[in-house]
């Protein structure tokens, strides 16, 4: 098991370090650098931007370096939690990701849980309930989730509010605790503005891992094992829940990993119409406007997550089910 | 339904006490194509404390009539018409014999779940995958034991060496630890009779139970469920479609055919003396010790025709050879008694007519 | 069993008179039908799949007449129409009686001096007959150049059946017209994710080793990006819209970037579909005849495989639709003057905006419609390839 784990961290080690390659080359790829953007800037504001002015930006930023010179400074220092400067902010990128980031991480992974509390109830259900009305109105509803993007429902669901309740849907405080240090009070506001993008986002989700859950069960269901835990005589409740979920759920484990990466890709564009202060809204922002360590930042932090998931996945899967265990 | 003189506990086969007994039993299965009629009228009748072979081709109802007697037909399939009598005897009470209609009780009830397991077990053709992955060997029979026989987990442990050790398990204590996956399939296939004779049931039905294995295994899980038979004094319900190891193992045999029982005689009967036009087909259809070189085997002609088409009539005239136009294509043949343990549906014996009616 | 009584015999005792005769099989002929022939019969047992076929269908061929359809021209600004509401339509007419013929309002329109919004107001005595086949804006449909629409009103007067834009456009024609690249950017992005994913997915399964672990690695890195963060930043790689590099241009690379990231699924499922054949009995015997690798894999896996490439691709359009809505509704997919679905919900980005004029929602509803459609309809068909697995 051990060696399993450290065998499986070897290969997520070599992953990342191609990820890091690739997302910063597809970063870079943008034709213009930001300094073009900031020159025009600057001339907009009615200044002449002189050739040492554009000099000093261009030693300041790296930009006349080549592109792997840029990397290997910009990877060195990510490896020691130096993550550059925001061409835009004119701040540490260190200090512009970390709360917005654990933003992202703990709505991605409370919709997370929240998807799989709900979608494994409902697809165990509606696999038993083959074909019986109350599964058909599951199945809509599943279908209905997995046609509609998240941040559509997010957009429906704050106009509704708005046109209907007069209320203000979006952020993840009220104006009085915006910018009030953290308190009891704050955390209360923070909760209640939460949820909302929380089943948002796990909405889609939910209704994609219910129905793969209720197809995998219906697999297992057919197996000849679940004939032999009914020939002993056990109950048919004890026959699904201890012979045949247990053994469907191994390849929704193996997706859970898979299925985080697509939540936070989620939860960027929904933090975008909810105005939600995560990562989302600042690395479109970075990315249209070639902040270039900004956006890399966010894209390697990003990955890093979802390969992260893949690997706890990898790990659980050998948990439960003793044949990979074993390998 | 023909329930007509014999009685009871009187049964086809003579000096044998009847453990089960199955009439007119219908079992469909409701499909996206169409109503697959799986059985089609079964009647037959399970000595106690024999072993009866049923055989017949891929198709005929062999496997769902086992899972319907078990009460184990899940959606979309549906018993949809029979009785089916199980006469338990009950040790305690002086050997008392107790009628119970298996087709009155909920499949997936109490009453049955009792039966189920305790009483009548089985076991099935594939053991790669009869076992469950996720649990250990020794799980799985505790599991049953502790069901049905009110021990606690250590107690049932113990049981469950035992019973492997009984199955000519080696290491029978450092088997219960192990996982179906580390396990060799005759292995297996020991363990998943351990599981179904852990509560030393009065029936076992054994579907293919050696089809998967190799001849040296298969020899070696025969011999053993013979010797076990012999040992708790239970029925075995042998669900084959190889008539050599029917020889070798059985006291009697059933025929079926699209659904419904042909025939039902001892073993020798069944091999010197076949009655009906499809048993002897099919033995013709084998190869045999001393055969002439020369001599080719016969097939029977065409195939099975699929359980989603109704054949009018005897449900093997459009394949024999013997049929006969206006009788055979019209009427369902009845059961009629040719000899001693020996009954048979063909017009060619007798002009019975089965009483049984189709439902949709 | 060494020797057998001649059975035959025997019978002829109890029955002296047999008659021989073969009779004409009556049985069904559920047993003859070749593979494809039951998934077609299953397919079209499953009504819910048939709504989703037919259903696209129809969408398909109103989309592709949108610009005949739809009453005007979707590039016509009208300046007196700006976030102008949908037309109200009555069935009574002018004399007060219910008749078939729908009638719309005449509308004004004044700006409030105070606000400085439009304000429209109907009148309710002014009724106009909404009639076929009428003279029109100007449009080319399918290459036709012509100045007929379905319906509308006579002698230039405008309605909007959904209201229109803030610059006066018609939200109806933009939908319809819209629909032309959200319906197909699903279709050739899965083309195109096929044919990657069918031949590297096909190679790393059939070949395995080396080719597989490196297949493996680079889906493994696909897979680990956040698919729209990733898809955004090879879409903002793309140049900006000019003469060199017209809005088909960039339609085509979008779709080529929504594919990059989406062949990945299809290649993996179809690698354990290869493996899996690998090892089955006929690859072996064909193996063992002799047959060379690409004859295996072209006349053993691929039609083996066909309908698991077809269900597997229609699985994976509405996720590309999906997609393209997400990127021209970040402004990073579909640009002005091209519109599409995504591009149209823009428009709607500002709650502010969708509150007073929840019209601009509408093009939400006609992605949801076409996507169900297609998943109902991929749905089906993975059902009627293999009904055990769903």
């Amino acid at each position: 098991m051990i060696n399993y784990i450290f065998r499986r961290i070897g290969y997520m080690m070599v992953t990342l370090a191609i990820i890091a390659v690739l997302g910063y080359l597809i970063v870079e790829l943008p034709p213009g650098s930001y300094l073009e953007f900031e020159i025009a800037r600057l001339r907009q504001q009615g200044g002449n931007v002189s050739q040492d002015q554009i000099k000093a930006l261009e030693i300041r930023y790296g930009l006349n370096d080549p592109t792997y010179v840029r990397f290997f400074k910009w990877i060195t220092g990510f490896v020691r939690g130096d993550f550059g400067e925001s061409f835009q902010y004119r701040q540490e990128v260190k200090d512009l990701i970390g709360q917005r980031l654990a933003f992202t991480i703990s709505i991605s992974v409370f919709s997370l849980l929240l998807a799989w509390g709900i979608a494994v109830p409902v697809g165990v259900y509606s696999a038993t309930h083959r074909n019986t009305i109350p599964d058909y109105i599951i199945t809509v509803i599943q279908f209905l989730g997995l046609s509609i993007p998240s941040f559509l429902v997010a957009l429906v669901l704050m106009v509704v509010a708005q046109r209907v309740f007069g209320q203000q849907v979006g952020g993840l405080f009220s104006d009085e605790f915006q910018n009030a240090p953290w308190s009891f009070a704050r955390f209360i506001d923070l909760l209640k503005h939460l949820w909302i993008p929380i089943v948002v986002i796990a909405f889609g989700s939910t209704a994609g891992l219910s129905r793969i859950m209720r197809a995998n069960l219906l697999d297992v269901l057919g197996m000849q094992y679940v004939q032999t835990a009914r020939s002993k005589g056990l109950k048919e409740n004890k026959v699904i829940w201890k012979h045949a979920v247990k053994n469907a759920m191994h390849p929704l484990i193996m997706i859970l990993g898979g299925s985080l990466p697509g939540i936070i890709s989620g939860e960027t564009v929904v933090a975008i119409v909810m105005n939600i202060p995560t990562v989302g809204p600042m690395y479109f922002n970075a990315q249209l406007n070639q902040d270039l360590y900004l956006a890399a930042t966010f894209l390697m932090f990003l990955s890093i997550l979802g390969v992260l998931g893949n690997l706890l996945a990898d790990i659980a899967l050998a948990w439960v089910d003793p044949r990979i265990r074993f390998e | 339904m023909n329930q007509s003189s014999e009685s009871t506990t009187k049964s086809v086969f003579e000096g044998e006490d009847t453990i089960i007994k199955v009439r007119d039993l219908h079992t469909y299965f409701y499909t996206d194509l169409g109503i697959s009629r799986a059985l089609n009228g079964v009647n037959l009748e399970i000595p106690r404390g024999k072993v009866m072979g049923v055989v017949g081709e891929s198709g005929c109802g062999k496997s769902v009539t086992a899972l319907s007697i078990m009460r184990m037909v899940a959606k979309p399939g549906k018993i949809v018409q029979g009785d089916i009598t199980f006469f338990r005897k009950d040790k305690k009470k002086n050997d008392a014999i107790e009628e119970i209609n298996l087709t009155k009780l909920e499949g997936m009830g109490p009453e049955m779940r009792s039966i189920r397991g305790a009483q009548m077990s089985m076991i099935f053709q594939e053991p790669m995958t009869s076992l469950n992955p996720s649990y250990t060997i020794g799980d799985q029979i505790m599991e049953a034991i502790i069901l049905h026989q009110n021990v606690d987990k250590v107690e049932a442990e113990r049981r469950a060496v035992e019973i492997l050790d009984g199955v000519g398990m080696a290491n029978p204590s450092l088997i219960v630890k192990r996982y179906p996956h580390e396990l060799s399939g005759g292995m297996r296939q020991r363990a998943m009779i351990s599981l179904a004779l852990s509560c030393t049931p009065a029936v076992l039905f054994a579907d293919e139970p050696t089809t998967a294995l190799d001849v040296t295994t298969e020899a070696q899980i025969l011999d053993l469920m013979r010797d076990l038979q012999k040992r708790i004094d239970m029925s075995i319900v042998f669900i084959t479609h190889n008539l050599g190891v029917v020889a070798q193992m059985c006291d009697y045999v059933t025929v079926m055919y699209l659904g419904r029982v042909v025939e039902q005689a001892t073993i020798d009967d069944t091999f010197y003396n076949p009655m009906h036009p499809y048993t002897s087909s099919l033995l013709r259809s084998i190869p045999h010790v001393g055969s002439h070189q020369k001599d080719r085997l016969k097939p029977i002609r065409g195939v099975v025709p699929d359980p989603y088409s109704k054949v009018k009539g005897c449900p093997f005239h459009p394949r024999c050879d013997k049929a006969m136009r206006g009788l055979c294509d019209v009427k369902v043949p009845g059961l009629t008694v040719v000899g001693k343990s020996h009954t048979v549906r063909c017009f060619l014996h007798s002009d019975v007519e089965e009483e049984s009616t189709y439902v949709q | 069993m060494t020797e057998s009584v001649n059975p035959e015999a025997q019978m002829n005792e109890v029955n002296p008179e047999p008659q021989y005769e073969v009779f004409d099989d009556p049985v069904s002929d559920v047993g003859d039908l070749s593979q494809w022939q039951l998934m077609r019969i299953r397919f079209s047992k499953n009504k819910l799949a048939m709504l989703g076929l037919w259903g696209m269908i129809v969408i398909y061929i109103i989309v592709f007449l949108g610009e005949f359809i739809a009453p005007n021209w979707y590039q016509y600004q009208n300046g007196d129409y700006i976030f102008g509401p949908p037309s109200k339509i009555t069935f009574i007419g002018p004399d007060g009686r219910f008749s078939l013929r729908p009638y719309v309002f005449a509308t004004t329109t004044q700006l409030n001096q105070e606000t400085f919004k439009f304000e429209f107001t109907e009148d309710r005595t002014k009724k106009i007959p909404v009639k076929f086949f009428v003279q029109g804006d100007p449009v080319s449909v399918l290459g036709f150049k012509t100045n007929l629409h379905l319906f509308g009103l006579e002698g230039g007067q405008r309605f909007y059946v959904m209201g229109a834009d803030g610059l006066g456009r018609d939200m109806f024609a933009r939908i319809l017209v819209g629909g032309q690249i959200s319906t197909t950017v699903g279709l050739i992005g899965v083309a195109m994710s096929i044919m990657l994913g069918a031949v590297l997915g096909t190679a790393s399964g059939y070949f395995g080793g080396i080719v597989d672990d490196m297949m493996q690695r680079a889906i493994e890195v696909l897979g680990a990006f956040p698919q729209i963060p990733l898809w955004a930043a090879l879409a903002s790689a793309l140049p900006p819209i000019s003469k060199d590099f017209t809005v088909v241009h960039r339609y085509f690379l979008i779709t080529l970037v929504l594919s990059v990231v989406s062949w990945t699924g299809l290649a993996r499922q179809l690698r354990a579909k290869v493996m899996s054949y690998r090892n089955a009995d006929f690859t072996q015997a064909a193996l063992a005849a002799g047959s060379t690798d690409w004859r295996i894999v072209l006349t053993h896996m691929i039609p083996n495989g066909a309908s698991h490439i077809i269900v597997i691709g229609a699985l994976s359009i509405p996720g590309m639709i999906l997609g393209e809505t997400s990127l021209s509704f970040l402004g990073l997919g579909i640009l002005p003057p091209a519109v599409s679905w995504g591009a149209l919900l823009r428009d709607a980005q500002q709650v502010s905006v969708v509150v007073q004029h929840p019209w601009l929602l509408i093009p939400a509803a006609a992605v949801l419609i076409t996507v169900l459609l297609f998943s109902l309809l991929g749905d089906g068909l993975r059902d009627a390839v293999d009904p055990y697995s769903i």
